[in-house]
């Protein structure tokens, strides 16, 4: 059999034995970006999966957790845990810190819970980044895209979930894209939740180093796999009246 | 506004700090991806450095007590501390059983942060003792009245011009941005403070317990020098910075100086065994060690614990995108106190050893994991600082029990009022659609809206405009069906690359390593190894020479040659010879120790060293060295890596501050 038949031979049969996904697209998508879910969904279920959204899904506690009101995170995470505890299948999250947060965070949360340490555990092991899961669960897709984008890793993204080679690779698959590297991609962007409002100035000294890498990148397209990063530096372009546009990875990889 | 705050609005307003702060930043993060492209294995020593560390802390009593015993019947003095004020107590008690003169003792110290953490040189000054800083960097902060502002290279914040101008005033030398005119002042300066101290004060990089090793690491030589030269040294040291055995002090010495300035090996590695001995040429009379304990062991029993792995390389200072905006001084307490120990490692142990006052430090923080990500023991720095925001410190009390110590209340309200919407899904999408109605009216013509900047948000970003319709309306559900064509990715499997070398190829990797540093290596027959030596030394115009009893052996037509050789110090003298008791290829060392016949001060304090090394001596890695019998038994140990250097100011390397200027060294085949 030629290898490209039989990689689609294996995609069907995977495709068959796929179970059908749970979205949680996370507070800032769902009230901010909802374009970001939609292509997100779309790209899943063009992928062969069934994909479905638990309704009672609000925020995974993050901002309360990284300010240290940790009793204000853990209803919020005992919260999302039961909304996916009834819905079956993996859990895909389009945004690196708050898959981090459901990862990492909440067994940190629950470290003197036994029992619900037990179901953060078990919400954890099914729940993936969105690019991770493409890569690492589906395959890599190709798509279509008309210019240059240069990629931002995320923080948590990149350091907490030690996700890189999945949205690069399929960055590199992306049809008529030109991807150039972004300097000092690896610097965070001044974001951090309640850090940005709590410490404006410090935030506002690090965006502006990443607006002015993302200028000296040349392309008009940054590409980030975290909303909360999204937000933050568009936020810092639109304010500075910078023609650069930063788009969610799902929104690459739908734009058919 | 708290004081922190303020702070940080004077470090980004100051344009010659940001610049500091910038260089720092881009060539220490260089540097240190550098030094660890020349060590394949780094990512499991890192493994294997925090498995050592982390044992060390979980079996601390046992470890200190061995290491206690072997210092003690070494000859060391052993004091604990369990306080701050219990240190300076000792301390002051050491100067006060020095005879019976009122006059005010001089106190030459090396840099030590356990000294700044419990305030020692304010207190001996107020005891009307005169102490000096010998670290270039430290006796600059000291001159200007400051306190470090980076724990490796306190004068980070400050330019060459800033240097000149204290110079000038102080020193009584005129105007010069010359930054070797600046060293050498500083050396001929504090050269009489090194002659002249009644005591030395030093701080410790690694106590090893098996041993009873005191590891100083420096590059100036100043560690040597106030370890050896005063009659009295005191070593101050943290009670958990310790490692089992000389393997582990080997690992540990591979990654110190990588990652704190970018460096294979520091020039000055002490191992310091015992005080003078009988027939011992040079050293101090006494040695005292001082372990303080300053809430290291409530920290041990707390969430914080894995902070007490750290090694203080400062690499997490370096990576911090934080720190680089707004510098070690903007560290402050809630009661505008300095904290000692800035940076992501300083928000985590500041709170944890001093308490509650810095618990806002850790909010200063955007949790990128950059400092994770340099620690060359992987502490998992935001775990920790995300603890310590959660109000989990070791000593806590009242508000800052219930976590998010230093944010505004209007947050804290504003996240209880987001818990209660969030547990509530119906509420959760009624409060999505207020959102979108009042952002609609904030911003009716643009998706994002200009908020002010008392909102903190507002001072530099846009804020999205809420979606009129958000992601729960939208979607629809999508049942499993249609494929794409999927590809796999291969993995890369990256061979590991073998390190031995036969001794040829041993002789090249040292010359090599010790000319990068600055050092000079001849190949030499043992029948004119005298005639190249005393050629070198009479090219400078030398006639005096300090010579160990070893090299005199070996060259016996030393005294023929006409110059003036003896064993005993004088700092008139300015060539001095030994020899090394061996050499490691990987790093271009040489070993000297101290003993009978073999001063310490003859590689030391004469401005050019030169050195005898056999060819059979040379080993290839540290680790074989450490652990050398000679190493063992000397009172004192030196592993000396090139010409003494400082890079304090303006991170200009300058070559020769304290120790030799000069480092030649002669390989001998036999």
């Amino acid at each position: 059999m030629r290898l490209a038949t039989f990689e689609k031979f294996r995609c069907t049969i995977y495709t068959t034995m796929q179970k059908t996904v749970q979205l949680f697209v996370t507070c800032l998508v769902d009230t901010f970006f909802p374009r970001v879910g939609e292509a997100m969904a779309d790209v899943l279920a063009r992928a062969g999966a069934g994909v479905d959204f638990p309704a009672d899904q609000t925020c995974c506690g993050q901002p309360a957790f990284n300010a240290g009101r940790w009793q204000d995170a853990r209803p919020m995470a005992k919260h999302t845990i039961r909304v996916f505890e009834s819905a079956h299948g993996d859990v895909i999250i389009p945004s690196g810190s708050c898959a981090a947060m459901v990862r990492h965070g909440y067994a940190e949360l629950f470290a003197d819970d036994p029992d619900w340490l037990a179901r953060a555990r078990s919400l954890a092991a099914r729940a993936y980044e969105f690019s991770e899961y493409l890569v690492d669960v589906l395959g890599v897709t190709d798509v279509r895209w008309d210019g240059a984008l240069t990629y931002h890793p995320s923080c948590h993204l990149l350091r907490a979930l030690g996700v890189d080679r999945q949205p690069r690779a399929l960055l590199a698959n992306v049809h008529g894209a030109e991807v150039v590297e972004l300097p000092s991609a690896e610097e965070c962007c001044g974001f951090g939740g309640v850090f940005s409002v709590e410490h404006p100035e410090i935030s506002a000294e690090m965006l502006r180093r990443k607006i002015s890498n993302i200028e000296n990148s040349a392309a008009p397209t940054v590409v980030t796999c975290d909303t909360g990063c999204l937000m933050h530096i568009q936020g810092g372009l639109k304010r500075n009246k910078k023609p650069q546009r930063v788009v969610h990875i799902a929104e690459v990889l739908n734009h058919v | 506004m708290s004081q922190f705050r303020e702070h940080i609005r004077a470090a980004i307003a100051n344009p010659v700090l940001q610049a500091a702060l910038d260089a720092n930043a881009e060539r220490r993060v260089a540097g240190r991806i550098r030094a660890f492209a020349s060590l394949p294995d780094h990512a499991a020593r890192r493994q294997r450095a925090r498995a050592v560390r982390a044992e060390v802390i979980a079996n601390l009593d046992e470890v200190l007590g061995q290491f206690i015993a072997k210092t003690e019947a070494n000859g060391i003095v052993v004091h604990r501390a369990r306080d701050a004020n219990e240190a300076i107590r000792i301390v002051q008690n050491i100067i006060g059983a020095i005879g019976q003169s009122p006059r005010p003792k001089l106190i030459a110290k090396s840099k030590s942060m356990v000294s700044e953490e419990i305030g020692l040189n304010e207190a001996l000054e107020a005891a009307g003792q005169r102490v000096v800083e010998t670290d270039l960097g430290e006796y600059i902060v000291q001159l200007r009245g400051e306190k470090p502002s980076h724990i490796i290279t306190p004068a980070v914040h400050l330019r060459r011009q800033e240097v000149a101008q204290l110079f000038h005033e102080k020193l009584n030398i005129p105007y010069t941005e010359d930054i070797p005119v600046l060293t050498e002042t500083a050396r001929q300066t504090l050269r009489e403070v090194f002659l002249s101290a009644n005591v030395g004060i030093s701080g410790v990089n690694f106590g090893v317990a098996e041993t009873g090793s005191l590891c100083i690491v420096t590059n100036e030589g100043n560690g040597r020098m106030v370890t050896t030269l005063p009659p009295i040294h005191i070593a101050l040291m943290g009670m958990e910075r310790l490692v089992r055995s000389t393997d582990d002090l080997a690992l540990m010495l591979s990654l110190l100086p990588r990652s704190a300035t970018g460096q294979k090996i520091s020039v000055y590695t002490q191992l310091i065994h015992a005080p003078r001995r009988v027939n011992d040429p040079d050293g101090p009379r006494e040695r005292h060690l001082i372990l303080l304990d300053n809430g290291r062991a409530r920290l041990r029993t707390s969430p914080l614990e894995e902070a007490l792995y750290c090694i203080r390389c400062g690499a997490c200072l370096n990576a911090c995108p934080v720190f680089r905006e707004i510098g070690g001084h903007a560290y402050v307490g809630a009661d505008g106190r300095a904290a000692t120990y800035p940076g992501p490692i300083g928000s985590v142990i500041s709170p944890g050893l001093f308490g509650p006052n810095f618990a806002h430090l850790a909010q200063a923080c955007s949790l990128c994991g950059a400092c994770k990500e340099a620690c060359p023991v992987d502490i998992d720095l935001p775990k920790l600082l995300l603890r310590v925001r959660s109000g989990q410190l070791p000593v806590n009390s009242g508000q800052s029990r219930a976590g998010g110590a230093g944010l505004p209340l209007w947050v804290k309200f504003g996240l209880t009022a987001y818990r209660r919407i969030a547990t509530r899904p119906r509420l959760f999408a009624v409060m999505q659609k207020m959102s979108a109605v009042l952002g609609g009216s904030m911003a009716p013509a643009d998706k994002w809206i200009h908020l002010p900047a008392i909102t903190g948000w507002g001072y530099s970003k846009d804020f999205p405009r809420p979606a009129g319709r958000p992601f729960r309306e939208r979607f629809q559900r999508r049942d499993a069906g249609q494929t794409i064509t999927a590809k796999k990715e291969t993995a890369k499997v990256v061979g590991k690359t073998e390190n031995t070398l036969p001794q040829k190829a041993l002789v090249e990797q040292f010359c090599e390593e010790l000319r990068a540093l600055g050092g000079q290596v001849y190949l030499a027959k043992k029948s004119d190894l005298a005639g190249q030596l005393v050629s070198i030394i009479k090219v400078r115009g030398i006639r005096q020479v300090q010579a160990d009893e070893p090299s005199a052996a070996i060259l016996a037509d030393l005294k023929e040659s006409g110059l003036l050789v003896q064993r005993e110090p004088n700092p008139e003298i300015r060539a001095g010879v030994t020899l090394a008791a061996a050499g490691i290829a990987e790093t271009g060392t040489i070993l000297v120790t101290g003993g009978e016949g073999r001063p310490l001060t003859a590689s030391l304090l004469p401005e050019i060293h030169l050195a005898i090394l056999h060819i059979r001596d040379i080993h290839p890695d540290l680790s074989k060295v450490l652990n050398l019998r000679e190493v063992a038994e000397a009172s004192s140990a030196a592993l000396i890596s090139g010409p003494s250097r400082t890079a304090d100011i303006e991170m200009t390397l300058t070559i020769g501050v304290h120790g030799p200027k000069e480092l030649h060294v002669f390989l001998v085949d036999d």
